[in-house]
């Protein structure tokens, strides 16, 4: 069950990815709803498209990868998520944490682990927020201590996804004095989570998900060769995280959406032309984001660098996905609040669209100031 | 690169000349400039820069016949009274000649009371080039006030209430622009349909947000805003309203039983 590795235009490649797709079903066992499924599931799905060399394509060959454009991966995530075979958050880490690996990691490590996460032998996740750093994720306030050849770290992180399956974590810590600027006192770490002092604890959301976690670090020892880049370079590795997480991703997420959208469809087609203006609406803000991420999907394929531009994704993302859900409300009435179907589960989840990866308010900041050049608020 | 700097050239001249002429006049000068060979020999670079230059320079020209009639297969430039398809399933004549009648704004449209189906793709994107150039300007101007205004001891762009309404219309605009952005595709009848209603809204958002961060200036009638919020309101209407053309796409839905995934990578 081999990939075929032979394709000139991207066009072919998805040609044959689906293809292979046909041959080789991957869709999830039926009637498996709960987190610890869809991780097995995620882990399962990984370890097919790995060892096919699906999951290769699009990184370097220094990492594991088979090389080939960024956009070759966006392409297989809009497959595997937007068939559903995988979900797009399990699925999104993978986009996010790989290019942090192989920018920041010494290069042996990066070798060495990235192939664990892309094949699914492991789940790694993103120790960033705190209960007292949201917006404001500059303010952290988790500590690494230097100890010889080793790093001491106390702290508490919170919505850090997907903690309770991950091996690894990519951990902000502050380093710096206090008169280090915010910007130049952060440090990042590639941190086991199986170190004595870690503690995971689920975090219950409101729609009875416990994919948050909250994160507790009680004088873990982090060997110095973990650290990501330099001391101070923290808060660049999350900056250039950021347009990871807003194009291949989104990219998945959007393709995932469609498919929420499809489904709608289907449910209240049959009700006629009253549903039109509210199917409109929604079909308008999911195209036009899909037309936007395109863009920006081939400006990452392009070597451009991605900055403050794709917070009008971001914008353009949290406002289809609340609207989509808005209307699934509206049209099928008592459907999320008298049934227990997915459409609640993902209904309430969206609820979060405008909070998580940057406030909604936060992103009309960044466009104010950085794309209108209207100065600080 | 040289391809790039002449396309500038060309830009810097047609924004000049709308700049100082307007109508008739504005067509004449096109008409020197080419514009004929423009629009058949290259619609994708000529229709997206010159509707978008009138919408920024707020002038405006009978262009939009021309791109009809060139979809349809008559001969650009003619004289020719078409019935162009308006909100609200009415019909509106755009009189060559310049005379201007009722309409908003300055627009030389009548109403007309028949009309016939006619193939609209290429207009909607040519109208929505222009949506998207009127909001620009509509951006431009309100950004700029929100700069200069000195109220409470500050420009009131620190305030977020004034810069989230700027930023939520950009947004609009950079959306709007996207879907006018992809490469040739496959249905573009519901490609353009989906931009024009996209353009239509932004357009509206921009008048609405700009409108209310201009304050008190922005109502008059020496400001620029009103002639571009006017321009907005009656171009939207123009081969299809946001609103309908929305409606449209929601009954295709229906119709295909599945959301077509237009943007592809």
């Amino acid at each position: 069950m081999t990939a075929a590795a032979d394709f000139a235009t991207t066009a072919e490649f998805r040609a044959q990815l689906v293809a292979w797709l046909d041959e080789n079903d991957l869709t999830p066992p039926p009637g498996e709803h709960s987190l610890d499924a869809h991780q097995a599931q995620h882990l399962r799905a990984l370890k097919a498209l790995y060892d096919a060399g699906w999951m290769r394509y699009g990184w370097p060959e220094s990492a594991g990868g088979l090389g080939g454009p960024d956009i070759l991966r966006a392409i297989v995530g809009e497959e595997i998520v937007g068939r559903g075979i995988d979900h797009p958050g399990p699925y999104s880490m993978l986009d996010v944490l790989t290019p942090t690996m192989i920018d920041y990691a010494r290069p042996e490590l990066a070798a060495e682990m990235v192939p664990k996460l892309l094949s699914g032998q492991e789940s790694w996740c993103q120790g960033f927020s705190e209960p007292g750093s949201g917006s404001d994720l500059a303010s952290l306030t988790t500590r690494a201590v230097q100890d010889g050849d080793k790093w001491i770290v106390n702290g508490q992180k919170v919505w850090t996804s997907f903690a309770q399956y991950a091996t690894r974590c990519v951990l902000l810590t502050r380093t710096g004095g206090p008169d280090t600027p915010n910007h130049e006192a952060i440090t990042a770490f590639f941190v086991d989570l199986d170190s004595p002092g870690v503690t995971v604890r689920p975090l219950r959301t409101m729609h009875d998900v416990d994919e948050f976690c909250e994160v507790y670090f009680d004088d873990v020892e982090v060997p110095a060769d973990r650290m990501l880049g330099q001391p101070g370079d923290g808060w660049k590795l999350a900056m250039d995280l950021l347009p990871y997480e807003r194009s291949t991703c989104f990219w998945q997420r959007i393709a995932y959406l469609y498919s929420r959208f499809d489904a709608l469809i289907a449910e209240v087609k049959s009700v006629g032309q009253a549903i039109d203006s509210d199917m409109g609406e929604t079909y308008l803000a999911l195209h036009m984001l899909r037309c936007r991420s395109r863009a920006t999907q081939h400006r990452l394929g392009d070597g451009q660098k991605l900055g403050p531009d794709t917070s009008i994704d971001k914008v353009l993302l949290a406002g289809a996905e609340q609207r989509l859900y808005d209307t699934a409300r509206d049209l099928m009435p008592g459907v999320i609040e008298l049934d227990d179907t997915a459409w609640r589960t993902e209904y309430l989840y969206s609820r979060a669209a405008t909070i998580y990866g940057g406030t909604a308010e936060v992103q009309r900041n960044i466009i104010a100031r950085r794309l209108l050049d209207l100065g600080k608020e | 690169m040289a391809q790039n700097d002449e396309l500038d050239l060309l830009e810097d001249g047609l924004r000049k000349t709308m700049l100082s002429k307007s109508g008739p006049e504005l067509d004449a000068a096109l008409n020197d400039l080419g514009w004929a060979e423009m629009l058949s020999d290259m619609p994708d670079v000529a229709v997206p820069m010159i509707f978008r230059l009138l919408g920024e320079t707020g002038s405006h020209a009978s262009v939009l016949v021309d791109v009809v009639l060139h979809a349809t297969g008559n001969e650009i430039g003619t004289d020719v009274e078409l019935p162009l398809p308006y909100a609200g399933n009415t019909w509106v004549i755009w009189d060559r000649t310049g005379k201007t009648g009722t309409a908003l704004g300055g627009l030389p449209l009548r109403r007309e009371d028949d009309g016939y189906p006619i193939r609209v793709a290429e207009g909607r994107v040519a109208v929505a080039w222009w949506l998207v150039g009127s909001a620009r300007a509509m951006l431009t101007l309100a950004s700029r006030h929100a700069l200069d205004r000195i109220q409470f001891g500050k420009p009131i762009a620190g305030f977020q209430a004034v810069r989230h309404r700027l930023a939520e219309t950009l947004v609009a605009i950079e959306g709007a622009e996207a879907t006018l952005s992809l490469p040739d595709v496959d249905s573009p009848d519901l490609t353009a349909l989906l931009a024009k209603a996209a353009a239509g809204k932004a357009a509206l958002t921009a008048a609405r947000h700009c409108q209310q961060v201009l304050g008190g200036i922005g109502f008059t009638e020496e400001h620029e805003l009103q002639r571009h919020v006017k321009r907005a309101l009656v171009l939207d209407g123009l081969l299809g309203s946001s609103r309908e053309l929305t409606r449209k796409a929601g009954a295709g839905l229906r119709a295909r039983g599945s959301a077509a995934r237009l943007a592809q990578l």
